[in-house]
């Protein structure tokens, strides 16, 4: 490295250096991990990986003396790109394809610095969609497939999604190992279905960003501030997909919708305490208007074709709870609509419970119950905190209290974090008072 | 002798150069982001003379025959990877700052070694023999 034997007057002779964009290092990570990997093929994932940590290690290490430079991206790729072609010329593997490749990265760099910059874009978001489709291949595992796309699109590192996970450290290590090895073994493509193919593959693409949202959803569960951005990861990445013409689909759309509703409402679902509020609870002040109409922008994107996937219906509920004023102006009816369309795809017990919860608003707390045990898996759930503490609201709705107070201590023993507990604490107080 | 310095130079050395290794892409953005705003006070205040980042390896020599070999090592607990030259109240005032280095929590470790008016021996020769000419 040629540094410039200066005082660090860079520094000195302005006052406002450039300020970062939030994430910019985990989103360029993404960006170039994607570029790389185009350059030398999903084979060297790994490879693409090693060097973009490299390059922010170099910023880290250069930055603070030298300043930080007026266009900090264009700097990170510059330097991922001469690293790149460190490598591609020391190594032998390379030879036989180098000068093809050298002419490829020396393009891209270029491309970046000219008027050309956004056709640049949309050869990025070709390779991050093409990364994508690799790392929500259906033939490697699923947990590795989220950890994969966590590591690589959204440059996490597998401490974060540990702690996004409550899981180990080595535990993930071990997935993203199984995952790469698996793009190997079975030599998966690095590319964008076409044809029959892309709508099967995009639906398990959209799976794993539904559930990496989940995961980042679920209350209570995970560090905070990891659970958050995964969230807005997969609200990220399902943005990509809605603005290609390729995966597009109205299922995209809402995907999106769903997650921008409900990441409205993250922060109004518990306490300056820190404690969980029921929906009936909670301060819809604090919900983000903004978030709430791109959902429903993403809806009215999504209510194209005639296909009613999983996620129109969960967007629909969505859409509902976040346009009510307030608790009891809920369209309940509509919602019960939605449940109903539901469970005839899905016969997940959990679908079914939540249903039950729609027919007591709709219908009254006998109905309710009575709908609770009318689900035909009904075994399957009863290991589940959540049964039992909806079988406890609709009893002491009934005023059977003692019912109620067995069903709370039921759900209290089944809970498995803190706010949970807290929360059903107070709830079967108030029942053992009101006993 | 000379008249007491109000000011004393202070070398800062950071050591390590691989301690960044498993950090995530948004704690190295963190840790740089803390460490700007670190230096850019220094400047700010005056009490930056100067400082740079070291390239992660270079030569060593040594021995009678002047050896030369490769050394540091590409990445090492040990190696300095920068340095700062600061113009401060006193030695406290160097550690204080040293205490601030926002790679400390990551496992850099920081020396702090006052720049000294006049070398130690020399002090101490010109105390015992006492000739000015000692100073030149």
């Amino acid at each position: 490295m040629n540094a410039a034997p200066t005082n660090p007057v860079d520094l000195g002779s302005s006052t406002n250096i450039p300020k970062l964009t939030e994430h910019l290092f985990r989103h360029e990570s993404g960006k170039l991990v994607s570029v790389l990997t185009g350059i030398f093929g999903i084979q060297r994932l790994q490879m693409a990986e090693d060097i973009v940590q490299e390059s922010l290690i170099r910023a880290l290490q250069t930055w603070p003396y030298y300043g930080v430079p007026k266009n900090p991206a264009a700097w990170l790729t510059q330097t991922a790109k001469n690293m790149a072609l460190d490598i591609i010329r020391r190594e032998k593997s390379f030879r036989d394809k180098q000068d093809q490749i050298i002419a490829t990265v020396e393009q891209w760099s270029s491309k970046a610095e000219t008027e050309d910059a956004a056709k640049f874009e949309d050869e990025i978001k070709d390779d991050r969609l093409r990364l994508m489709f690799t790392c929500c291949h259906p033939l490697i595992p699923q947990e590795a497939q989220i950890a994969l796309a966590l590591k690589t699109l959204c440059g996490f590192s597998p401490i974060e999604i540990a702690q996004g996970f409550l899981t180990s450290e080595a535990a993930i290590a071990k997935r993203l190992t199984r995952a790469r090895s698996k793009i190997q073994e079975l030599q998966l493509p690095f590319e964008i279905p076409t044809g029959e193919e892309l709508s099967l593959r995009l639906e398990g693409v959209l799976k794993i960003l539904y559930l990496l949202f989940n995961e980042g959803y679920k209350a209570s569960s995970g560090e905070s501030l990891i659970r958050e951005s995964l969230c807005h990861e997969a609200i990220r990445l399902a943005t990509l997909l809605a603005s290609h013409p390729a995966t597009s689909d109205p299922k995209t759309h809402a995907l999106l919708a769903l997650m921008w509703f409900n990441t409205a409402r993250l922060a109004g679902r518990v306490d300056s305490d820190g404690n969980l509020l029921l929906l009936k609870d909670q301060n819809r002040n604090t919900w983000d208007q903004e978030m709430i109409l791109r959902g429903l922008v993403h809806l009215g994107q999504a209510a194209t074709g005639d296909e009613l996937s999983e996620f129109h219906l969960q967007a629909g509920i969505a859409a509902c709870h976040s346009m009510a004023r307030d608790y009891t102006s809920t369209d309940w009816a509509r919602i019960l609509a939605y449940y109903d369309r539901w469970v005839e795809i899905n016969d997940s017990p959990i679908v079914a419970l939540n249903r039950a919860v729609a027919i007591a608003e709709v219908s009254g707390p006998d109905e309710g119950i009575n709908a609770v045990n009318a689900i035909s898996q009904l075994d399957a759930i009863k290991g589940y905190y959540l049964t039992h503490a909806i079988l406890a609201e609709l009893e002491s709705r009934k005023a059977n209290y003692k019912a109620a107070v067995k069903h709370w201590k039921r759900a209290l023993e089944l809970s498995e974090h803190q706010a949970e507990k807290a929360f059903l604490t107070q709830q079967l107080n108030a029942s053992q008072t009101a006993a | 002798m000379a008249t007491e310095p109000t000011l004393t130079h202070q070398l800062i050395l950071f050591r390590g150069t691989d301690w960044h290794r498993g950090l995530s892409p948004e704690e190295l953005q963190g840790t740089m982001s803390r460490w700007n705003s670190r230096i850019e006070d220094l400047v700010n205040t005056g009490k930056l003379i100067s400082g740079h980042p070291l390239a992660n390896s270079g030569k060593l020599v040594s021995g009678k025959k002047a050896t030369v070999s490769d050394g540091p090592f590409a990445e090492s607990k040990e190696a300095i990877g920068g340095y700062l030259l600061l113009k401060v109240a006193d030695f406290d005032e160097a550690v204080n700052i040293a205490q601030n280095c926002p790679a400390l929590p990551h496992g850099l470790e920081v020396e702090v070694r006052p720049i000294v008016p006049i070398c130690p021996v020399a002090q101490a020769a010109q105390m015992t023999y006492e000739p000015a000419a000692a100073l030149a």
